[in-house]
């Protein structure tokens, strides 16, 4: 008797516990762009990165698949893939963190802007990583949206001298999320 | 007249180095569409192979991949919880419950949501 109450008490723990509110979406787009005027555009976009937001305390990860950045030309895109960032040894680029001081219930349909404060690993490298991100929520999707910059070196990400004055030095990210339960 | 061949010939070889030049730097996309998969497999079976890290050698490859539509997000689509491909374009006429097969590019495994990746997908219809 004492252990089917035991078990019962366990198990409505566990749906307490993953009754978490989480929003979410597969198919988030980060792009980046590293241009230099007249020279052939740098840029890449990935329309299928991952994201899930704890709305209960702001917790934000983001997981992109690097061979998801797709460029115009294809040498380009083989170049980034094999020479620049190794996608087959690092396949993944990930952020972790929290939105700081976030509230669920002020989100609403008019944009309020966070910071979001972690660690951001790319090319097997973690840095701590921080920027402004601008929420609003519309239908119970939650728009987010963040643009940062982005230093290769800082990456351990090496850019041959040939080729070093067609890359920018900093690399403009741009990412966006909509967000679903 | 030995000038004028001379300067044939140079010309000639200008024209195919700088066209195969081009073709090298322009080179077209792969074309997954049309690429022979090198693995048939059940999402089930791919996702096994992710979690147990013995799935390096599937990415960049192309798959084909069969499973139950659980999720249509815009465009694409998630087959049996366990397999995210995305599409072109919006796949009109696929509902969830449906049984899919497709072919696409495995991009790899998303640890948040514990899933496989394919990007460029398409769908590959019964004959």
């Amino acid at each position: 008797m004492k252990l089917t109450f035991l078990i019962a008490i366990c198990l409505f723990a566990s749906t307490v516990c993953s009754a978490q509110h989480k929003y979410s979406s597969k198919t988030g787009t980060i792009d980046f762009e590293a241009s230099v005027p007249s020279f052939e555009e740098v840029k890449a976009v990935n329309e299928n990165v991952s994201a899930i937001l704890n709305t209960d305390n702001g917790e934000f990860a983001s997981l992109a698949l690097v061979k998801g950045f797709r460029f115009k030309i294809a040498l380009m895109e083989e170049h980034f893939n094999e020479n620049y960032i190794e996608s087959s040894q690092f396949p993944k680029a990930i952020f972790k963190g929290k939105l700081q001081d976030f509230v669920f219930s002020e989100v609403s349909e008019s944009v309020s802007e966070y910071m979001l404060k972690g660690t951001i690993t790319i090319h097997g490298v973690t840095e701590p990583f921080e920027t402004s991100v601008k929420l609003k929520k519309v239908n119970d999707v939650i728009e987010l949206q963040t643009e940062f910059e982005l230093k290769p070196e800082k990456f351990n990400i090496k850019i041959p001298k040939i080729v070093s004055n067609k890359i920018a030095t900093e690399v403009f990210v741009k990412a966006m999320y909509s967000l679903s339960n | 007249m030995k000038k004028k061949i001379v300067f044939l010939i140079v010309m000639l070889v200008l024209v195919v180095g700088a066209y195969t030049g081009y073709k090298y730097l322009y080179k077209d996309h792969r074309n997954i569409t049309k690429e022979v998969a090198v693995v048939e497999t059940s999402a089930a079976q791919l996702q096994e192979q992710f979690q147990n890290n013995a799935a390096e050698a599937l990415l960049n490859k192309t798959l084909t991949v069969t499973g139950i539509v659980t999720q249509i997000e815009g465009k694409s689509i998630t087959i049996d919880d366990k397999v995210h491909c995305s599409f072109k374009y919006e796949m009109k006429g696929v509902q969830v419950g449906d049984e899919i097969h497709l072919k696409g590019r495995c991009i790899g495994y998303d640890d948040l949501f514990e899933i496989v990746k394919l990007d460029q997908s398409t769908l590959i219809t019964a004959e």
